[in-house]
């Protein structure tokens, strides 16, 4: 493989560019109308632009204009990074169609485990525990209440072509049906062009485990071990760590099982996560499998040492995988906060805007991986991520301290992060312990966001001693050349700013 | 200019100060020290010895929004006798007991839930904003009776716009 095309745009391509020049491959990046000076496109050693189609088709979603332009370019490979391009089969056969390699699983696994519905039969002929639900997609109201009143409430409704939350509703109680079957269906149809959904039974206080892992194109499979997204908000991940302080090793072994279980009943290849709900109990249950890169794979990069793209890129050159299951070690602990421009106090509402001035950690335990920098708009075409930071430890506590050391030295001026809610979360007293669940903000944060008592006090301040100077400069207009000599440090500040 | 203000918080708590000649300023009669250091374009509050990242992230006339460590406060600076006035004109729109709901977030409205003159409950879902490809519920934030619905389904809507306006 002597070059790639990215398909992809942000930190994520940024991420595979990097590994792939370190690899000596040549690099090319999409550009598009509506972020052409982006970062991700200096990393690039190509940029190649975006022919827009007359259908309006999303850029990274054109699998045909995303085809045409490595044909183009004469450009062996492409990666598609995460998101819908990576969870469409068809994108998949259209590169092995066209002779193009495609660094991912192949189109058959992509389809198998993107349908839910087959995942769960696949699951079930392989012995992997699941959650009891309805096995088909749902025809009804009716039939979605005889099947809850069967496996018990409270249950949950999913889009049987979902992911990231959307179109999932849970029921509580037997009125709640009718309104949840409808808001769920009708976000499945918009999301995924597919109103079908399906009901299986919610698992209280469950966590969130998946396994990373990595096969090649000769039949072997290895996990990577755990990763630990538990930390949501209605179904979105927003801190992941690896390892799990729930697993020890027996269960991380027969975890770990259970996921080459399922990998190998689609003859999987390259890097895929399967995700588990785990009961306090430890009892864990298939979800799903993501047949693609995900967000949070640096926490396993950094506990593991491997470049999960690098294996990726091998796989899809045909090598064999270097290493065997009993080669791979978990070494230390790695915390990843996903730094979004929410505004935790409205409800992590998206802020969009310019980032006027940003300041990121660096040092030897933190790794920064962003798609912006200083002038870059947040705009509503794309997600809302700033950066992810990522930082490592020698156990779980001393990453939670490095963690929040990395957050008090980030600065993001000009909008709204999720960091504050960061560190409240790593205050708060059980996550510390390690004793989280997937409604752990809903249930055990009593505010969202970090402060200190001493804060707004000097916010008042501020908005005082500002207002004081405004009314100041009203009522100095005229001009006096003497004012200067006196100039309060509050007044000198104002006037530096507004140069 | 110099001499007494009060820092009125959006939850209603006072912050005292007053302003004197030199920059010295008092809050609760009491000195405060304050200062202020520009870093590589950040503005920091230094205070007791520690450092707070501090950002002026609105303001309009007498309306701010302060950003302290990535969390925003809202004020309105008042002087002593603009003070006095805008408490008589809460009550009076309190007595009037009009409310209305604003978008919390730029989005698309999917579905109004309730009719003009309905009664509602502190909580009821009023209607369903679509942002970022998810659903949200929005609530009324108190009980009454809804006296105007702004929005219809399929209208796009920016944040802070007005969707919906309770009363008693």
């Amino acid at each position: 493989m002597k070059s790639l095309l990215v398909a992809n745009r942000g930190e994520i391509a940024v991420r595979i560019i990097r590994t792939a020049r370190k690899m000596g491959i040549k690099t090319y990046a999409i550009r598009t109308a509506k972020e052409p000076s982006a970062l991700y496109l200096e990393h690039a050693d190509e940029v190649v632009d975006f022919i827009p189609n007359t259908e309006g088709i999303p850029e990274f979603l054109d699998i045909e204009g995303i085809i045409s332009l490595a044909k183009a370019n004469k450009i062996e490979a492409v990666h598609p990074g995460y998101g819908f391009l990576a969870e469409s089969p068809y994108f998949a056969q259209r590169c092995d169609e066209e002779k193009i390699i495609y660094v991912g699983p192949s189109a058959d696994a992509i389809y198998k485990m993107g349908n839910k519905t087959i995942a769960k039969q696949l699951a079930k002929k392989y012995n992997v525990p699941l959650v009891e639900g309805s096995a088909k997609n749902l025809k009804s109201v009716d039939e979605a209440l005889s099947i809850a009143e069967k496996i018990a409430y409270p249950v949950i409704l999913k889009a049987a072509a979902g992911g990231g939350g959307r179109g999932m509703r849970i029921v509580n109680k037997p009125e709640e049906m009718e309104k949840m079957f409808n808001m769920a269906s009708n976000e499945a149809q918009k999301a995924f062009n597919d109103a079908s959904i399906f009901i299986e039974k919610y698992v209280r206080k469950p966590r969130h485990i998946e396994f990373q892992v990595i096969g090649d194109k000769h039949g072997n499979i290895v996990h990577l071990g755990e990763r630990e997204c538990s930390i949501q908000r209605k179904h979105q991940k927003l801190i992941e760590e690896a390892p799990s302080a729930a697993l020890n090793e027996s269960l991380r072994k027969k975890m770990g099982e259970a996921a080459i279980e399922i990998a190998r009943s689609v003859k999987y290849y390259s890097a895929g996560t399967v995700e588990f709900l785990l009961d306090a109990d430890n009892n864990f249950y298939f979800m799903e499998m993501n047949t693609r890169i995900q967000v949070e794979h640096p926490v396993t990069e950094m506990v593991t040492g491997l470049d999960l793209i690098e294996q990726m890129i091998r796989v899809a050159r045909g090598e064999k995988l270097s290493f065997a299951q009993k080669d791979i070690h978990i070494n230390g602990w790695a915390i990843e906060c996903r730094v979004n421009a929410e505004d935790v106090q409205s409800n992590f509402s998206p802020n969009m805007g310019i980032i006027e001035k940003m300041h990121l950690p660096a040092g030897k335990n933190i790794r920064i991986d962003t798609g912006i920098r200083e002038g870059s708009e947040i705009t509503p075409f794309f997600d809302s991520m700033i950066a992810k930071i990522i930082c490592y430890g020698v156990t779980r506590d001393e990453a939670i301290q490095n963690t929040l050391d990395a957050l008090n030295n980030t600065q993001i001026k000009g909008l709204r992060t999720t960091i504050p809610f960061f560190k409240a979360l790593l205050h708060n007293k059980k996550f510390r312990k390690g004793d989280i669940n997937t409604s752990f903000i809903d249930t055990e944060m009593k505010s969202l966001f970090y402060t200190e008592p001493v804060e707004e006090l000097l916010a008042a301040f501020m908005a005082t001693q500002d207002f004081a100077n405004e009314l100041k400069m009203d009522e100095d207009s005229v001009v006096d050349y003497n004012k200067g000599q006196t100039l309060s440090p509050w007044l000198l500040n104002k006037r530096l700013k507004s140069l | 200019m110099l001499g007494k203000f009060i820092a009125l918080s959006k939850a209603g708590k006072k912050f005292k100060f007053e302003l004197k000649k030199d920059g010295v300023a008092l809050y609760n009669g009491e000195r405060l020290n304050v200062s202020i250091e520009e870093e590589d374009g950040f503005m920091y509050l230094i205070y007791k010895r520690r450092k707070f990242a501090i950002e002026i992230g609105e303001k309009n006339q007498n309306k701010y929004q302060i950003v302290i460590n990535g969390v925003a406060y809202q004020f309105s600076i008042e002087t002593p006798i603009s003070f006095r006035r805008k408490k008589f004109l809460q009550k009076k729109h309190k007595d009037i007991g009009f409310e209305p709901l604003l978008a919390p977030m730029p989005g698309k409205i999917i579905e109004i839930l309730v009719e003009e003159d309905a009664e509602v409950k502190e909580g009821d879902p009023l209607l369903i904003l679509e942002a970022m490809k998810m659903q949200n519920e929005i609530t009324a934030q108190r009980a009454g009776k809804v006296i105007k619905i702004n929005v219809r389904a399929g209208d796009s809507v920016m944040k802070d716009d007005i969707l919906v306006e309770l009363g008693n």
